[in-house]
């Protein structure tokens, strides 16, 4: 079921960005977590942007790369040409998928909890206001959750990716449609976070949007809302997989 | 049974595009060429042996099992040369044959030193710097290395410079006598010369014919324009049963066209004329099949016509 040559080859061709975007990524958390200009931002800005802006560049590039981009460019028959199942070549761009989000996600909260155990913010400063009466500092366990959300959230956008690139034979359609997906779920989401800051009406973009899901705030809170989002997420991801899976299982390839 | 079986194939991809009630055969041991046209339908009939398509009707089978249900199975023992040669992205040479090799997981004898140093490959640099005709050797060199019994080459040499495709070509014939079952796709008829035992012509996704090469090559007749020095002579020489295809006595001049079986009959009319001039113009398998190509509604068996 699952190829570790293939998977090694991914990890090869899909190396490069994924260091550039984990990097760019742990170094905007270190910078908005450790200067005390930005620390009242790192909810807003970092936590509520960019943890799913840099995440979906990642898996719309990559996505493409490990299914369609090689159906359209013809590599796809030497692998093909192995006695290799199609279901094993999805399984295992699937697993690449997942574990580098995770492995993405979990490098950079690694680097936010060893600058928050160095440089401790309050709680009230997280959420935006230093003089706000609430208690307490920002803990471990909420970055943690607030990781765990947002991956979950990333994860959907990438399966949702990956089910356009098996579902397609051409790079341009994959990009394609998984471009206007990723870009109407993030976009969606700094507007409908635009709505919730003051701006009227435009919160009413936050049904537009799978990031909807990944709820920070609540983390901040105390309340169990965010893993009972969790859920959906995790429902779209399994469906978007297995439609990957399936679609790339029955159809004709051009090669 | 066949060990490549091929039986009323049909997938049309619409504009008279695709392939069409194909049926053939390979027999273990037995080099078949395919021959055709651009856009003949060779490579879809590949694609469908290889799984990548699957049938609207009729069946691809290689050791009697469905391309397309068990290509997984199938595919243990075959070796595939692709008609393009795309590598994936951001590997050498090297990691790309070591990723094939992971993936075929091969118990048999690994070949890919003996295969570098005959093709002269240097396997050491990236895969993107590489020429068309260097990724076409290191393909070569991936589909031969774990040995299989069973070859799909799809227009094996093309890409090659002349002096590896002489080499692609002995390496061929070394690896039918060690008994391989080839099917190779081509337009090229030095290849397919040197190499078939049959031959399949297929055309707009048709099959027209599948003939021995052995008969195509005894069928060709050789051609000569005889010039006469008397009318006399001229006269002999038609009299003598054999069937000038022109003829004009007052030039003393006729063109004829000489099966192999009539060599000694056409000497033997020859020996008692006196000659001015002969010329002779023998068809090569080339002329042969371009006038296939051009005319297929002529076309017989064993045997060329002049339009």
């Amino acid at each position: 079921m699952f190829s570790l040559p293939l998977f090694k080859q991914s990890v090869r061709s899909n190396a490069v960005i994924w260091g550039s975007i984990t990097g760019v990524m742990s170094l905007l958390c270190v910078q908005f977590a450790a200067l005390e200009m930005t620390q009242s931002l790192l909810f807003v800005i970092f936590y509520g942007m960019m943890t799913t802006i840099l995440p979906a560049i990642y898996v719309l590039v990559t996505a493409n790369k490990l299914i369609a981009g090689q159906v359209d460019r013809g590599s796809m028959a030497y692998v093909l040409s192995t006695p290799i199942k199609r279901s094993a070549v999805t399984f295992t761009q699937i697993v690449f998928m997942t574990l580098s989000l995770i492995l993405m996600f979990a490098v950079q909260t690694l680097m936010h909890l060893a600058v928050n155990a160095a440089k401790p913010i309050t709680l009230a400063t997280a959420m935006g206001d230093p003089k706000l009466p609430v208690q307490g500092d920002l803990t471990a366990e909420m970055i943690l959750k607030v990781n765990l959300s947002a991956l979950l959230v990333c994860i959907a956008l990438g399966a949702v990716c990956l089910m356009f690139s098996g579902i397609f034979n051409s790079s341009k359609y994959s990009i394609g449609m998984s471009g206007v997906f990723t870009g109407v779920s993030v976009l969606s989401n700094m507007l409908a976070m635009f709505g919730r800051l003051g701006v009227s009406g435009l919160d009413k973009f936050k049904y537009l949007t799978i990031c909807t899901f990944y709820d920070h705030q609540s983390v901040l809170s105390g309340n169990n809302d965010w893993a009972v989002k969790m859920i959906f997420p995790a429902l779209i991801a399994v469906a978007a997989y297995m439609i990957c899976g399936i679609v790339f299982k029955k159809k004709d390839l051009p090669l | 049974m066949s060990t490549i079986n091929v039986e009323k194939l049909t997938k049309d991809y619409g504009h008279g595009r695709g392939v069409f009630y194909v049926s053939f055969g390979v027999e273990k041991g037995e080099t078949l060429g395919f021959l055709g046209p651009n856009g003949a339908g060779k490579s879809t009939t590949m694609r469908h042996l290889m799984g990548f398509s699957s049938p609207q009707s009729g069946k691809a089978e290689i050791n009697g099992l469905d391309s397309t249900a068990k290509h997984h199975e199938i595919l243990k023992s075959v070796g595939y040369l692709p008609g393009e040669v795309a590598l994936p992205d951001g590997l050498t040479g090297r990691q790309f044959i070591k990723m094939m090799r992971d993936m075929r997981r091969s118990e048999k004898n690994d070949r890919t030193d003996e295969l570098l140093e005959r093709f002269r490959l240097d396997p050491d640099c990236g895969v993107k710097r590489m020429s068309i005709g260097e990724k076409r050797k290191l393909a070569v060199v991936t589909a031969f290395m774990s040995d299989p019994d069973i070859l799909l080459l799809d227009e094996p040499t093309s890409g090659l410079d002349p002096v590896m495709q002489e080499e692609f070509i002995s390496f061929i014939r070394e690896e039918k006598q060690r008994g391989k079952t080839i099917l190779l796709s081509s337009h090229i008829f030095s290849e397919v010369e040197a190499l078939c035992d049959r031959i399949a012509i297929i055309k707009e996704g048709r099959l027209i014919s599948t003939v021995a090469a052995a008969d195509v090559k005894h069928g060709l007749k050789n051609r000569f324009t005889i010039e006469f020095e008397t009318q006399s002579d001229y006269e002999r020489f038609i009299g003598s049963g054999l069937c000038p295809e022109q003829g004009d006595k007052s030039v003393k001049k006729c063109i004829i066209s000489v099966p192999d079986k009539d060599t000694n009959r056409f000497l033997a009319a020859l020996s008692v004329c006196r000659l001015k001039s002969l010329t002779e113009h023998s068809v090569t398998l080339e002329e042969y099949f371009m006038h296939f190509y051009r005319n297929e509604k002529r076309f017989k068996v064993g045997g060329v016509q002049y339009a």
